[in-house]
């Protein structure tokens, strides 16, 4: 407001009152100005009497724009997207926090945690559950304090590896360097837990020395730490005499039974375990144990060397017993009865060049699948024997055994044992002996194509067709699939129906997203019956209920069906007013309802039979005059006009298999109700 | 790099996956029906195809992208791959085979030695992360190899990287971080 000259006067002394908001020349009086634009804090009077500031507060690093405040009315008025996070973040951790027994200073660490993440945009696609979680778990691990992942995993109930990860990528984001967790942190929580009373301190140093026994002893490295103090408390338990079970732990450390065995049996391996207890508590052993896995890698190593000794002394048993076989095998050779049929010749030509195309087809190296090929080959061949000659079958399997036993054998076993064995269906024989060698000898192609041509090096065509089925397999394989997958089918044919027909009427939507299901009101009802009606207006469940037989059901005794029948005089009046006071019947609260579900079928199905519907309901109107006057007047409004659609429909009623009304309802419903009456 | 001077260390490659493209499209159900040893999974809509030789499992698509996985080498995950290619050939579409790329490579390898892995962690500390709670064993990640660490405190580690030239590297790299807190001998 620069000091102005008066028009009039051309004096420069000019009063400006603030408060009127007056620019006024000193000198002629003339007004300058009027209604000033004044920057000051104003006060408004609230509601409450209290006076609050005018306008809003705008955080230095925001953006500064203002949400419009005709749709979104939140209780965070007017504030920015930035603090609204940030204040959801906060009220969150403290939910959370308070549920952990966390102090102040932990939650507020938490939140600037959390500001920070915000600041980094680690909350973007991210649960802010998840976010939150991290942050608490930070601050724990940062403080030392006795809470593990699990537990924060337990409030939130979601998966712990998810929680971990999310706390993982935090970490490193924000360059926090969390410290490791030390097993023995968690000691006086799980002590506590368990309840050991008076003598609580006593066990947990026993358990903590035992932890720092276990940690020098190389247990714990890569375990769980709950699965160390666990065993540690357990075995502290018993030594101070209490006696707590295996699952009692379990349950307070969260690990399972297996884990906790596994634990305490190696510790039981460590030379430790076998001191007294005073001795333990007095004495530290020196010496350093080994970690169990190196352990567990000795006793591997030393179980290989046994079996590979094992290996060589079969071999040298292996040639004794070849050298029985070959004189069980003259024996039989000289007793066996001629070959006759196809196979006599195939077992003469390939005994000839057998032990030649054998050693040709296995140029020096083993692959597994040869020696897989030869397996399964020579498992055929004495299969086939087995049934022509049985004595040569005996050898043949007691060989196949030895076999068995040494893997390692030696190549220049293979031409003596065919030999043995008799006509061998050779890899020739097979037709394998082109794969097999292609395989071998095969090398690896390079310079590939960029124009996206096939190489064809390297690949054979044979192995491949194999691959493919021929046409009576895909037939067969046609029908299982299409048996097998006959629901999925069907689906995806009643989808394109559907569409098809959609596209006709021309209101085909395209992917119909999941659309929220529409909230149903509570249904407020002051009686079971009243219940009914108003529930089965809402499912509309079926044009062929006979809704009378409904509403009856909740009445006593008088069976409607065995009762003589007024029919009545005027059909169409006496229909409505036996429909109310039958409703009214319905409402009787005095009536049992245990009859019901018995009642219910043969009702039902009654009812649903050829015979009009009209007399049975004459018959019921009769009863319902009958009872009309132990029912207490209720008014339901809804009532007939519900009834007469429901009435009109039936008349034209088709035969229709027996549904139980229960299982049109949907039995939950109907029990519940059948329930309630019946305390009544 | 001479990281290992006495003994060598044998780095065992288990699982190479790779991928490539057929550029054409290809019916599922055909393939599937035609093919011996074949799982068709309509709900995802991929096709499973195993071959014998070499051991690789495909997952094809009918957009014609096809991932291999299981073989133990470079050369072996390509030789599969255009076996698988040219089967698809004879099942009768006109596959190309183009974009072959290995995508990852995983390897194992043991050290001779037991690691303290509190220790390794904390001597690395950004890049080195342990949490006993959730996996036995410290994840290490070597940004400039895109490559990861899996280090247990036997000496086993496992490294998977983008190729089998990247993983060897890693090994050299890690190899005197981990000598340095080494345990015990074997």
């Amino acid at each position: 407001m620069s000091s102005r000259v008066c028009k009039t006067c051309g004096c420069t002394d000019i009063d400006i009152d603030q408060a009127r908001g007056n620019a006024v020349c000193m000198g002629c009086g003339s007004v300058l100005e009027d209604n000033i634009i004044v920057s000051e804090v104003t006060f408004v009077e609230n509601s409450g009497g209290g006076s609050s500031a005018v306008g809003q507060f705008v955080a230095s690093d925001g953006t500064g724009k203002t949400p419009v405040l005709g749709s979104g009315f939140h209780t965070t008025l007017g504030k920015e997207s930035r603090a609204q996070t940030l204040l959801n973040g906060k009220r969150q951790i403290n939910h959370l926090g308070h549920q952990l027994q966390l102090n102040q200073h932990c939650l507020d660490t938490a939140f600037n945690f959390f500001k920070m993440a915000v600041c980094k945009h680690l909350t973007r696609g991210r649960k802010m559950a998840h976010v939150v979680a991290a942050c608490l778990y930070l601050v724990c691990r940062t403080e030392g304090t006795p809470h593990m992942l699990l537990d924060l995993s337990d409030l939130l109930q979601v998966n712990v590896y998810i929680l971990g990860r999310t706390f993982l990528l935090l970490a490193r984001e924000l360059c926090i360097n969390a410290p490791a967790i030390d097993p023995c942190l968690y000691i006086p929580r799980f002590a506590h837990m368990l309840e050991f009373g008076e003598k609580n301190h006593e066990v947990s140093m026993t358990a903590l020395r035992l932890l720092q026994r276990m940690k020098r002893d190389w247990m714990h490295t890569g375990r769980r730490p709950s699965g160390l103090c666990g065993a540690a408390l357990l075995v502290a338990a018993r030594m101070h005499e209490f006696r707590r079970t295996v699952k009692e732990v379990i349950s307070v450390v969260k690990v399972c039974e297996a884990t906790l065995r596994k634990r305490l049996t190696e510790f039981e391996d460590t030379p430790t375990s076998q001191l007294t207890i005073d001795e333990f508590m007095r004495v530290d052993l020196e010496q350093e144990c080994d970690p169990p896995s190196f352990t567990a890698g000795q006793r591997k190593l030393r179980l290989q060397q046994l079996e590979h000794e094992l290996a060589k002394k079969i071999d040298e048993v292996q040639g004794e017993i070849c050298s029985y076989q070959d004189e069980i095998e003259l024996e039989l050779e000289s007793s066996r009865p001629k070959l006759k049929g196809p196979y006599a010749s195939y077992a003469r030509e390939d005994s000839s060049d057998d032990s030649v195309s054998v050693a040709s087809g296995l140029p020096g190296n083993e692959d597994d699948a040869d020696e897989e090929l030869k397996a399964a080959a020579q498992q055929l061949t004495k299969d086939f024997y087995s049934e022509l000659m049985p004595g040569a079958g005996e050898a043949s399997r007691a060989e196949e055994g030895s076999e068995a036993e040494s893997e390692q054998v030696v190549l220049p076993r293979y031409p003596p044992l065919a030999s043995l064995l008799g006509p061998l269906p050779t890899a020739a024989s097979l037709g394998l002996s082109e794969s097999i060698q292609k395989c071998i000898t095969e090398k690896d192609v390079d310079g590939n194509s960029e124009n996206g041509e096939l190489d064809l090096k390297g690949i054979d065509d044979d192995e491949i067709e194999r691959y493919i089925l021929n046409e009576k397999e895909v037939k067969i394989k046609t029908e299982l699939w299409m048996q097998q997958n006959a629901d999925y089918l069907k689906e995806q044919k009643e989808k394109e129906e559907r569409i098809a027909k959609e596209k006709e009427l021309g209101i085909y939507k395209e992917q119909k997203p999941k659309r929220p299901p529409k909230k149903r009101e509570p249904i407020r009802a002051s009686t079971a019956g009243e219940a009914i009606e108003k529930m089965l207006e809402q499912k509309k469940i079926s044009s062929k209920i006979n809704y009378d037989v409904l509403r009856d059901l909740d009445k006593k005794g008088s069976s409607p069906g065995a009762q003589p029948e007024e029919t009545p005089s005027s059909p169409g009046g006496r229909k409505l007013s036996g429909r109310r006071k039958r409703n009214m019947a319905a409402l009787g609260l005095g009536n049992p309802i245990s009859s019901v579900g018995k009642r219910l079928r043969p009702l039902i199905s009654a009812h649903v039979g050829k015979k009009p519907a009209s007399s049975q309901q004459a018959a019921k109107a009769s009863a319902a005059v009958v009872t009309a006057e132990t029912s207490q007047p209720v008014v339901v409004e809804s009532g007939p006009v519900v009834y007469e659609d429901a009435m009109e429909e039936e008349e034209e009623e088709e035969e229709e298999p027996c549904v139980s009304a229960m299982q049109l309802m949907g039995g939950n419903d109907y029990g519940c109700d059948v329930d309630d009456d019946d305390g009544l | 790099m001479e990281a290992n001077n006495d003994v060598a260390l044998d780095i065992i490659i288990t699982n190479v996956v790779s991928v490539f493209r057929t550029r054409c499209h290809l019916n599922l159900r055909t393939i599937a029906l035609e093919g011996s040893n074949v799982i068709y999974k309509p709900e995802v809509g991929k096709v499973l195809m195993k071959l014998r030789k070499p051991r690789i499992t495909a997952s094809i698509w009918s957009s014609g992208k096809i991932i291999c996985t299981g073989a133990t080498s470079e050369e072996e995950a390509k030789l599969g791959a255009r076996r698988l290619a040219r089967c698809l050939q004879k099942l009768g579409f006109k596959v190309k085979f183009t974009a072959f790329k290995v995508v990852n490579v995983l390897a194992v390898c043991t050290m001779p030695f037991h690691i303290h892995l509190i220790q390794f962690t904390k001597n690395n500390r950004p890049i080195a992360s342990y949490e006993p709670e959730l996996h036995p064993a410290a994840s290490y990640r070597i940004k400039n190899l895109k490559a990861t660490v899996q280090v247990f405190s036997t000496g086993s580690i496992t490294v998977t990287g983008p190729n089998v030239r990247h993983v060897a590297m890693a090994v050299e790299q890690i190899y005197p971080l981990l000598f340095e807190c080494k345990s015990t001998m074997r």
